[in-house]
């Protein structure tokens, strides 16, 4: 295993997340990171590879249309609420977030 | 099964002619769904009040489908198959269902997925293992699963899919069906939980090409909720298909066909290559010429990992919004972030967890060049090398995966070396947004497997009249599966 990615990177990431991984998860992280690393390896040695322009889309030739800014009805509020666990009267409910 | 290993077209005409009713046709997919939801776990909701429509001119009014559970569905559970989502209840139709409820469709199920799509072997959804109905000790593969297992059972003539690697093209090998994602943004993103917005498609999983062409002929259509959407409303799939393909040309990559790549192939891996060059030498008595070409094996190579770091990486930003707190199921803690821990820690899969870290890698600021840029380069690499090769040909054939279905107790779902090639070369059709068919092509050892066809964007009428015509010409058309 090489040294490069670590237990403790992959946990560090996780966490950034706000996912919590097992010893056996965190395994599999490492070992994909791995074969991944390897091939990146192989893509780098690419002749000019920093020339190509990175492709972000599937459809380079697509010519975007702005519609027309027009106000429409929005979302009744008793129907987004039913999917939250916790709510107060109209609103969601959630600890305190500012300071004590 | 008296009506639901029939086509699209038959059971309209039935339906016209009133020798059975809308009703009829719901009772019988319902009773199906149930046996084989014992049978292969299929469905995440099963719809037993789904309600018979009106008989119109349209082909799929009164006529039962599956949708995954990945599109959302007004006042109905849309789960994404996970745990974070499992009292979900959307409160919008996706698009493509709104388009689907139009013409008439009647919704009996949802589909079992691999978690949000992200998986290709149908064993992460949080309802458990598809198993698939051929033989129950293989996977289905993935990620729409429950669609595969469903159609190839006879629950119904179609069931939605959606592919953002090959998660409607490879399960339609596995399970011996036909599996069609059109050109990005033929059909409205809108309503289809994202995983990789730039790799995502929808598409349909039928028993016959004519049947993907009729499906999707009613799911796509320009939308203003989705802006990478476009009109397609000269496009009429169904009326081009005409079987006339002499004259047409196909081409298959060496590097991923010749057996001479592979170290120690095994007798499944030299049986399948096998029976697909009958299948090339059966185009070429259609009057098709197939030609054998050339592509950077470097290239090829790099492909699989391309998919998993740009795919991971959209995804860990599409998902950060899957919180548990304005919705899905309240994670405990003395604050938010402990709450949104517990949430998500409980409620991913292992695999969805290690594909968010690679994400979340990929894309910190001192990595991005290396991993996510570059992968953004060879993915253009490899467009542009498929492109080059629609100048001259009307599409690429080739093998789907690297034989029929795997055992369940061998599925991993991690890159592997080996065949990735052979295994993961249909990412290709989703780097470039390409039209792209799989229709089943023979047998090896008593289980299905599949050929595809992929040409360049908007010209999905021709692929799909090239599938048609090689569909034609086999004996592998509305099979259903034998097992079951």
């Amino acid at each position: 295993m090489s040294s490069k990615f670590t237990k403790e990177m992959v946990d560090d990431y996780a966490d950034k997340l706000l996912i919590g991984l097992t010893e056996e998860e965190n395994a599999s992280v490492l070992a994909e990171f791995e074969i991944i690393d390897e091939t990146i390896n192989t893509i780098n040695k690419i002749q000019d590879i920093e020339k190509v322009e990175p492709m972000t889309h599937c459809l380079d030739d697509f010519e975007y249309e702005l519609r027309e800014d027009e106000p429409e009805e929005s979302c009744a509020l008793e129907d987004i609420l039913k999917n939250c666990d916790v709510t107060n009267g109209r609103e969601i409910e959630v600890p305190k977030v500012v300071g004590e | 099964m008296k009506y639901m290993n029939k086509s699209i077209e038959e059971l309209h005409e039935m339906l016209v002619k009133k020798e059975v009713t809308s009703a009829e046709l719901i009772k019988e997919s319902l009773e199906m769904s149930h046996k084989i939801q014992d049978e292969c776990n299929a469905f995440v909701t099963i719809l037993d009040d789904a309600q018979p429509v009106e008989v119109t001119d349209n082909l799929l009014s009164g006529i039962p489908c599956g949708l995954k559970d990945n599109y959302s569905t007004k006042d109905i559970l849309s789960t994404g198959s996970s745990n974070t989502l499992k009292d979900y209840v959307p409160f919008f139709d996706a698009t493509a269902v709104s388009k689907l409820k139009a013409a008439g469709a009647v919704f009996v199920n949802k589909t079992v997925m691999d978690e949000f799509g992200m998986g290709g072997t149908g064993t992460t959804g949080h309802t458990g293992t598809v198993l698939n109905p051929w033989d129950k000790t293989r996977m289905t593969a993935g990620s729409s699963a429950g669609s595969a297992a469903a159609v190839a059972a006879g629950v119904y003539p179609y069931a939605t899919g959606s592919d953002t690697g090959d998660s409607i093209r490879k399960p339609a090998a596995y399970c011996g069906i036909v599996g069609y994602k059109p050109t990005y943004g033929m059909i409205s993103r809108y309503g289809l939980f994202p995983f990789a917005s730039s790799l995502d498609h929808l598409g349909v999983m039928t028993r016959n090409v004519k049947d993907a062409a009729i499906v999707v002929d009613a799911m796509k259509g320009i939308d203003k909720n989705d802006m990478t959407s476009w009109d397609s409303s000269h496009i009429h799939l169904r009326e081009s298909l005409d079987g006339k393909v002499k004259g047409k040309k196909l081409c298959y990559v060496k590097e991923i066909v010749d057996l001479s790549n592979y170290e120690n192939p095994s007798a499944e891996l030299k049986e399948h290559i096998a029976n697909f060059m009958k299948t090339v030498e059966l185009c070429k008595s259609l009057g098709i010429e197939v030609e054998e070409v050339s592509v950077d094996k470097t290239l090829l190579n790099a492909s699989p990992a391309v998919y998993v770091v740009i795919s991971c990486a959209e995804a860990t930003s599409n998902m950060s919004n899957l919180t548990g707190i304005i919705f899905g199921p309240r994670g405990q803690g003395d604050n938010y972030i402990e709450m949104m821990k517990d949430h998500r820690t409980k409620g991913f899969s292992p695999l969805i967890k290690r594909r968010f870290v690679i994400g979340s890698y990929v894309l910190q600021s001192q990595n991005q060049e290396r991993y996510f840029r570059n992968a953004q380069r060879v993915r253009r690499l490899l467009v542009d090398a498929w492109k080059d090769l629609f100048k001259k040909y009307d599409g690429v054939i080739l093998p789907v995966g690297s034989g029929p279905a795997k055992h369940l107790d061998g599925s991993k779902d991690i890159l592997d070396k080996d065949t990735a090639v052979l295994e993961e070369h249909l990412q290709i059709g989703n780097f470039g947004g390409f039209p792209s068919i799989t229709i089943p092509n023979g047998f090896i050892s008593n289980l299905p497997v599949g050929v595809n066809i992929t040409g360049n964007c908007y010209d999905d009428a021709n692929v799909l009249n090239i599938a048609y015509a090689l569909e034609e010409a086999m004996d592998y058309k509305n099979q259903i599966a034998k097992e079951v």
